[in-house]
């Protein structure tokens, strides 16, 4: 019977090719494919989160643990599927108008994802139009903003109005993050949350879906 | 005024050249280029250091150069003698002399890289700070061949999406070097090239003590930097005791 555990070893280690072979395995084991996402692939990110914040991984280090928890999702996304797992929800996601950084938004998706998520990452540089193009279409309940520059925060207030002129502010939670983004902010603008880290987005997420 | 400027490393050229013609007596420090790319509360931390050394009887002001920088000022207290600091977002509106023309080029041209003199020559590469964006050697180095190939790739996506190089010319460069380098990295990279002339007036006033409330904020000895998320930028709040 093979060890599950490695999966979390393989994710937090950034080793794609051990946790491809480790869901593999498991997936020939017929081990539960909802258990291994919430047993040891949720918790792996949680715990390379916690290890961004006291500064142990940094950025490199948090690239490769997102491949390689996405590469076994992808093995994973068809069994998850038949299993009918539940989506944890429908989730929206950008950097705001005329911000090009994308990596911190990047990991906040893959953790969504890993955490059961249906994501629809926008990119960057995303005009308001398109965010509200994209909550007429796809009917997310959370629509995520990232910013990554002080001079751009600016669009994350005219985006939430966009949403407000189009008549769908109601119909999404809206939660706001990056690194020059502060609880204040989000209240001044009206934001539902603010994720201080991207493990603390994706627990705010959830708990905002159940609310 | 006797006062001590406190000023990024990649205003080198400008603030010299501006205390030599300054009517103040000027004393300068000089921080490395790219705390910005430390966490805002490390930036703050060493800004801080720098700030209370200053503030003592020799000087009747400490004057940053320096703008919010992604927050790395915020929270920064003023303590015997005032702090002042420009209104601005990133260094940039300094180089451009105003807040509202950095807002007003952002606006219209996402994707733009900035380059000064001091962009180009002062200092190791920001990136060094914080140990990111680390040449493909080193990456080799630290994760292996065929990760190496990979977070190279993803870090260095940003050249895909940003496009142009703007080159802000300050009128204080000894000759066109600095343009030049700019220009031909513009032209490695298959990007756009703008030189675009700056203005030294913000800068001026800041040495010289010309702080008007619409474009300077005066911190009383007590109070803190505050972002406000408008267009003042930046406001002084009591300090915790």
């Amino acid at each position: 019977m093979p060890d599950p555990s490695r999966l979390y070893e393989a994710i937090l280690n950034g080793d794609h090719k051990t946790s491809v072979a480790v869901t593999r395995e498991a997936i020939d084991a017929k081990i539960d494919a909802m258990e291994l996402v919430s047993r040891h692939m949720v918790p792996a990110m949680d715990e390379v989160g916690r290890r961004f914040e006291c500064e142990d991984y940094f950025v490199p280090e948090l690239l490769l643990s997102a491949r390689a928890m996405k590469a076994a999702l992808e093995l994973l996304r068809p069994l998850l599927a038949a299993e009918g797992a539940k989506s944890a929800g429908r989730v929206v996601i950008g950097t705001v108008q005329g911000d090009l950084h994308d990596i911190g938004k990047n990991i906040v998706a893959a953790m969504l994802e890993g955490g059961g998520f249906e994501v629809f990452d926008l990119g960057a540089n995303v005009a308001p139009q398109m965010f509200v193009d994209t909550i007429r279409e796809r009917h997310p309940q959370l629509v995520c903003l990232s910013a990554l520059l002080t001079v751009t925060m600016g669009s994350m207030r005219t985006t939430i109005e966009a949403l407000k002129q189009a008549g769908v502010r109601d119909s999404v939670k809206v939660l706001v993050g990056g690194a020059p983004v502060t609880p204040e902010f989000a209240r001044q603008i009206g934001a539902d949350g603010f994720g201080e880290s991207a493990t603390a987005a994706v627990t705010l997420a959830r708990q905002m879906v159940q609310a | 005024m006797r006062i001590k400027v406190i000023s990024c490393d990649v205003m080198f050229r400008e603030i010299c050249h501006l205390a030599a013609h300054s009517p103040n007596q000027v004393d300068v420090e000089f921080l490395p280029k790219g705390l910005h790319d430390l966490k805002s509360a490390a930036m703050r931390e060493r800004l801080q250091q720098q700030v209370d050394a200053a503030s003592t009887a020799d000087y009747q002001a400490v004057a940053m150069a320096y703008a919010l920088c992604g927050n790395g000022l915020a929270g920064l207290q003023a303590r015997a003698i005032p702090v002042v600091v420009p209104r601005a977002h990133d260094c940039i509106a300094l180089f451009m002399g105003a807040r509202q023309r950095y807002q007003q080029y952002f606006d219209t041209h996402p994707g733009v890289y900035f380059k000064t003199s001091g962009w180009i020559e002062r200092g190791s590469t920001a990136n060094q700070l914080s140990g990111y964006g680390l040449d493909m050697a080193a990456l080799v180095a630290r994760y292996g061949e065929e990760n190496a190939e990979y977070l190279f790739e993803q870090l260095n996506q940003y050249k895909k999406t940003y496009n142009q190089f703007t080159y802000i010319d300050m009128g204080i460069e000894p000759d066109d070097r600095f343009e030049k380098q700019a220009r031909a990295e513009a032209g490695e990279r298959g990007w756009d090239f703008e030189r675009i002339a700056g203005d030294l007036s913000l800068l001026r006033r800041l040495v010289d003590g010309d702080w008007s409330e619409a474009d300077f904020l005066v911190v009383p000895p007590g109070y803190r930097i505050a972002p406000t998320y408008d267009d003042r930028i930046i406001e002084a709040r009591e300090a915790a005791p």
